[in-house]
């Protein structure tokens, strides 16, 4: 018996018992619901086959009662579900399916093992297009006024992925504005549109009809050159928005929260991870509709918080891990352990592992061999600590999947027997070779050979080595004193932590003193000064202004950095730096920009509005035009809050004088997330939006109008209308676009981390590390990572204090024991080495021999660079040495 | 200062009281990538974390991706 | 580890073993993890590397480099197969080059004891990213031919002029190959074949002695001194500085 998948989107089947998916975690079976015997009392054989006795079908849930300090609800979102329309066919028409069915069709763990197939006839779809906007941007019945905020960029995912499945294959994207808003969007976006065979139609759609034979789905369309069209697709993917999580309003009574009407959390717009209730916080979708990175910091925004709360019993639940003492091989024969991995079927059913294991036995040195179902399973790893203990193996090689995942858990598995844990080496049989080779058993047998024994011979030569135990110094440095900068002191130092505060201003508040309000209301000028007053209070941050950093240097958890600012030059010890610098409003170079003084930006006009200036107040007409200086040629990034800041003041301005005509000139309006909900109000406030595009910008000359009056004439062509329009401005507000700091080059010199395209600096991991550097030990928050609105900068300022109370919570730091070493006999000190170490871990020394190279291994990464580089081999890169490598070539052709 | 004492020897008290197994410093409610992050980052710093998940594994929506936006890395 | 980490005596060590291809896969160029930029390093190496197997006559098609994230599973796949249908196409490893494969192994092998000279030599250019990495033409040119010969075939050599020197064991001591010859009291004698020709002993050698000479590409090694022959003959003046 067979049911949907739920995993694959009830594309594919599976049965009552199985694996909800090939990585899950924990990884063991289950039973779902569809089991005969929980249905219908029947069945039972799994009971019997099992060998183990692990299968309870009696078991019932148990109600456990747990006693916490804080909760953080990460309940996260639910996909929308097309069914609540019946427009969009879906589950009716068999070819037209979810963004998130698409996800589970492109995956090789899906449903077809990674093949696009439509549902009806099992064919790869040639023809295929997206709807954007299903479920979002929608004031109906079962749909959500918001925007997702992300299905833009998953369906241009989606083209990417599909083209390189097919490079013939033709998509089309029918949307309502391209909101590439994030980090490197817009480049994606540009990447997708600059496919062949790609079309990016801005359009409402119609699902109108599927063929009774082919099963192909018509969709109905119009374009200003073409008007209504209809036109045939293979398939058709709904960019399903994003819903609350199920239950979201039974959490909120179980917890006592408030929610929005959108049935999401109501966000304190000071403090976005903080619910209502004291104690009880939010991360994640339930947030919002947000973007994984949003999700990552604002958790560790909240892990922050709670911090604050509880540092009083930070450790004293927690248990430290103990080892068995290390049993010192170094001088004794290779002993060598294999276990073979079936994962579960993942290898077993390609590579005949019984024979593999008989074959290992064969191999030098290998005293035991063996197989496992899964040897990342709790029970399997203990067996493989249980047996190197009993048969006294000192090397331990398993045979399974890719390191890069599981390293960690077998070298602690080693550990735990006593042995050190680099004795371990893992051939991957799985990526490299059962997933790439599942149609040629035979070869795949014999390369799981090839493989394993390479991996014996490299276990043969490795050595114990030891890691760094690197003190850590518990102050953190935060360069920057904007929100960014001054939320993450001051999370930092709640925590018992001194903080070193730099500004280079004279005073604290960075760009957010030119804002006054924002989209929800909230008075920023009063919370800013709230904020200055308790860093200025807390007894553990040292405010330095006029700061400029002459020098930086040191690693993680022992960083000195010379400071010159109003309190003189001081050397600043510190074991973590946070870079949340901000950024810049550019200066526009045209429409009249520093010309005329009816011509302001958008913070300037934010400022004149807020100062009551009368010119402004008193305008008949306000033009704004946004995307100036950005997403062009030059800068190739959405500054994203332009939108919302133009909606802003318009909303503002309309306050002041309903009367008033405002335009804003768009290319793509991104009010992405809540935020579409200010753009409706605009929109019904008679705030009229008129779409240019880059290569027809409007333009700008002093004129008059009718009535003789002195204005600024704006000319814009309308694509909908499809003639040129000429509007009288008095007032004529730029978005202009926000530019990296200027200090962003020499910062990131001084603290060896890297930039983004754009100039902005590049966090270690886009998605997963989005408040760190790839350089230990150093943070990064605010907008030096990119243009972001004030509650996100929050979210992430505090997300950066959470890292760095990851690092800072603990004593020493442990660094990796495979970096590199020097033989100073075989080195001749040529300097080869050193001139490529980026890391600066190396440095050429005059010595009574001449010239040498020393190693720092705390700055070494291991990326062994200068290990290729020396001529006589003097360098060594510890755990992937030349003989280590060598030994596995060699075993290569050892048959 | 005195009330940190006493919280201190209250909280220790807990700890050694029958049933202690349930006493924890914070509860996530959630799996998924948010969760997840908050709650090693919380183990990391010196809590005792719980967990709950409405499904048989972690991961959440993000291990049903294949891919992740902009840099099409995997999301596993 | 990087791709950066592959050495030349590593692809080296695998053709002398009889491999009929060797594939280096890096990250994409300019997307680099650890922020050194090692791949185009693995680019200088391969391309070098290609030229020194054209000189001995062993097909360069026979190495590839290619680039790929760790998220492009099928780019990987698609490489290594096109790869595999090229090598097939060439045909096994010393056969299509129609020379003796003990012969062909043996080049390679007298190559690889000269790796330590090739990086010495070819360091600089090795190191300097500076290739277009999507422009073939660019990467071909990058080593040419004549450089390679010149390479080969025009060794300079050091030299220990027998009446210079004075035993003093310093240019032994920096030998980073152990190619000085030496025992107290007896002229050194450097061992042409481990030599790697770095200048160590030439920078070493007391200026007082200057017993190292240089001698220039194409002309002859003047033998050692035969053994027994060997015992040093003092300078007056240093004779009791010595002693």
């Amino acid at each position: 018996m067979q049911y949907p998948d739920v995993f694959n989107q009830e594309i594919s089947l599976n049965k009552a018992v199985h694996i909800y998916f090939p990585q899950a975690i924990p990884l063991v079976a289950y039973i779902d619901e569809s089991c005969l015997y929980l249905k219908e009392n029947k069945c039972q054989i799994c009971v019997g086959v099992c060998k183990n006795n692990a299968i309870d079908l009696k078991q019932a849930p148990v109600t456990k009662d747990l006693n916490v300090g804080a909760v953080i609800l990460a309940a996260g979102f639910e996909p929308y579900d097309p069914k609540v329309r019946a427009e969009y066919h879906y589950g009716e028409f068999q070819n037209v399916i979810t963004s998130m069915d698409f996800e589970r069709l492109l995956s090789s763990t899906g449903p077809y093992s990674g093949e696009i197939l439509r549902t009806s006839d099992k064919k790869h779809p040639h023809k295929l297009a997206w709807i954007q906007c299903v479920g979002s941007r929608q004031v109906i019945e079962g749909g959500n006024s918001y925007c997702s905020a992300v299905c833009c960029t998953y369906a241009q995912k989606h083209v990417i992925l599909t083209k390189d499945h097919d490079a013939d294959a033709e998509c089309t994207i029918f949307h309502n504005d391209i909101r590439s808003y994030g980090k490197d969007f817009e480049r994606f976006y540009d990447r997708t549109n600059n496919l062949p065979g790609v079309r990016f139609i801005r359009s409402y759609t119609s699902i109108v009809k599927e063929d009774p034979v082919t099963k192909n789905v018509t969709i109905r369309y119009s374009t200003p050159d073409d008007g209504v069209k209809e036109e045939e697709f293979d398939m058709v993917v709904l960019s399903i928005g994003l819903n609350p999580p199920v239950g979201a309003q039974e959490t909120a009574q179980k917890f006592g929260i408030e929610l929005t009407a959108h049935q999401y959390c109501k966000l304190n717009p000071a403090n976005p991870m903080e619910t209502n209730r004291r104690g009880i916080f939010v991360s994640g979708g339930f947030q919002g509709p947000i973007d994984i990175p949003e999700s990552v910091f604002s958790a560790s925004g909240a892990g922050s918080q709670i911090g604050e709360l509880l540092d009083y019993r930070r450790g004293k639940l927690s248990i430290e891990r103990v080892y068995p003492e290390e049993r010192d091989v170094s001088a004794e024969e290779p002993r060598i352990g294999v276990f073979v991995c079936h994962c579960g079927a993942n290898i077993g059913r390609v590579v005949n592992v019984p024979d593999t294991v008989e074959y290992c036995k064969t191999l030098p040195y290998v005293v035991h061999a063996q197989e496992q179902l899964f040897s990342c399973a709790t029970n399997s790893a203990k067996e493989i600590t249980d047996v190197t203990k009993e048969k006294g193996l000192n090397r331990v090689v398993v045979a399974a999947c890719s390191l890069r995942t599981l390293e960690p858990l077998f070298r602690d598995t080693v550990r735990e027997a006593g042995i050190n844990q680099y004795y371990f080496e893992m051939p991957n049989i799985r990526e490299h070779n059962s997933w790439v080779h599942s149609k040629e058993k035979e070869v795949a047998t014999e390369k799981a050979r090839d493989l394993i024994r390479m991996g014996v011979a490299r276990a043969c030569s490795l050595e114990a080595l030891q890691e760094f135990e690197l003190p850590v110094n518990k102050a953190a440095l935060v360069v920057g004193g904007g929100v960014a900068g001054m939320s993450c002191s001051l999370s930092i130092a709640n925590q018992g932590h001194e903080v070193y505060l730099l500004e280079k201003d004279s005073d604290l508040g960075g760009i957010t003193r030119r804002v006054h309000s924002t989209l929800d209301g909230m008075d920023v000028q009063e919370y800013l000064q709230d904020l200055k007053r308790k860093i200025y209070q807390h007894p553990l941050i040292h405010v330095y202004t006029n700061a400029v950093i002459t020098d930086a240097t040191g690693y993680v958890g022992n960083f000195v950095t010379t400071v010159k600012s109003s309190r003189g030059v001081a050397e600043i010890k510190h074991g973590a730096a946070v870079i949340a610098i901000g950024a810049d409003l550019s200066t526009p170079d045209e429409y009249l920009y520093g010309e005329d003084d009816r011509v302001m930006t958008h913070l300037e006009l934010e400022e004149r509005i807020h100062a009551g200036d009368e010119k402004v107040a008193n305008a008949e007409s306000v033009v704004m035009i946004q995307c100036v200086g950005c997403r062009n040629e030059d800068r190739n990034y959405c500054s994203r809050i332009c939108c919302s800041e133009s909606i802003k003041n318009a909303l503002k301005l309309k306050e002041i004088n309903p009367e008033m005509d405002i335009y804003i000139l768009f290319r793509d309006v991104r009010t992405y997330g809540l935020k579409e909900d200010y753009y409706r109000e605009a929109a019904s406030k008679d705030i009229r939006f008129i779409r240019y595009e880059e290569n027809d910008k409007p333009v700008v000359e002093p004129g008059e109008s009718d009535e003789g009056k002195p204005v600024l004439k704006v000319t814009v062509t309308d694509f909908v209308l499809g003639n040129k329009i000429e509007l009288d401005a008095d007032v004529l507000a730029l978005a202009a676009a926000i530019v990296p700091s200027e200090e962003t080059n020499k910062l990131a010199g001084q603290f060896k981390v890297v930039l983004s395209p754009d100039g902005f600096f590049k966090e270690a991991h886009v998605k997963l590390r989005p408040v760190e550097f790839n350089t230990e030990g150093v943070y990064l928050c605010g907008l030096a990572h990119y243009p972001k609105f004030l509650q996100e900068t929050i979210n992430q300022a505090y997300g950066a204090a959470g890292r760095v109370l990851t690092l800072l919570s603990h004593d020493i730091v442990i660094a990796s024991g495979s970096v590199c070493q020097v033989d100073e006999k075989k080195c001749m000190g040529c300097g080869a080495c050193a001139s490529v170490c980026t890391y600066g871990s190396l440095a050429v020394q005059e010595t009574r021999q001449g010239k040498k190279v020393t190693v720092n291994p705390v700055l070494c990464k291991g990326c062994g660079l200068c290990n290729a580089k020396c001529p006589t081999g003097a360098i060594q890169l510890k755990h992937f040495t030349d003989d280590q490598i060598t030994s596995q070539i060699d075993a290569m052709v050892a048959e | 200062m005195g009330e940190e004492q006493l919280l201190q020897e209250k909280i220790q008290q807990i700890c050694a009281s029958p049933g202690a197994s349930n006493f924890g410093d914070v509860l996530v409610v959630g799996g998924g990538i948010s969760g997840i992050q908050a709650a090693l980052d919380l183990a990391t710093a010196g809590f005792k974390v719980y967990m709950v998940e409405k499904a048989p594994s972690i991961g959440g929506h993000m291990a049903q991706l294949d891919k992740t936006f902009p840099t099409n890395d995997c999301s596993m | 580890m990087c791709s950066g980490r592959v050495d030349m005596a590593h692809v080296l060590r695998a053709f002398s073993k009889g491999m009929d291809g060797v594939f280096i896969g890096g990250c994409h160029f300019n997307d680099c993890n650890y922020s050194t930029g090692g791949n185009y390093h693995a680019l200088n190496m391969t391309l070098l590397t290609k030229k020194i197997m054209e000189h001995i006559g062993l097909n360069p098609e026979r190495l590839r480099m290619r680039v790929m994230s760790g998220s492009e599973g099928n780019l990987y796949a698609e490489h290594v197969n096109d790869f595999n249908k090229k090598i097939k196409e060439i045909g096994p490893f010393a056969v299509s080059e129609g020379i003796d494969k003990e012969e062909l192994i043996s080049r390679v092998e007298k190559v690889l004891k000269l790796v330590p000279y090739i990086k010495v030599m070819m360091n600089e250019k090795l190191r300097v990213p500076q290739v277009n990495p999507e422009d073939p033409e660019e990467c071909d040119k990058y080593f040419t031919s004549e450089e390679i010969d010149k390479l080969f075939n025009e060794k300079i050599s050091y030299y220990i002029e027998p009446d210079k020197c004075q035993a003093c064991m310093t240019c032994a001591r920096r030998c980073p190959v152990g190619a000085v010859i030496s025992a107290k009291g007896q002229v050194h004698v450097i061992d042409q074949e481990k030599c790697i020709r770095c200048g160590n002993c030439i920078a070493g050698c007391p200026p007082r002695f200057s017993a190292i000479k240089k001698i220039e590409a194409g002309e002859p090694v003047p033998p050692p001194l035969p053994e027994g022959e060997r015992t040093v003959v003092r300078k007056g003046k240093e004779k009791a500085e010595v002693s």
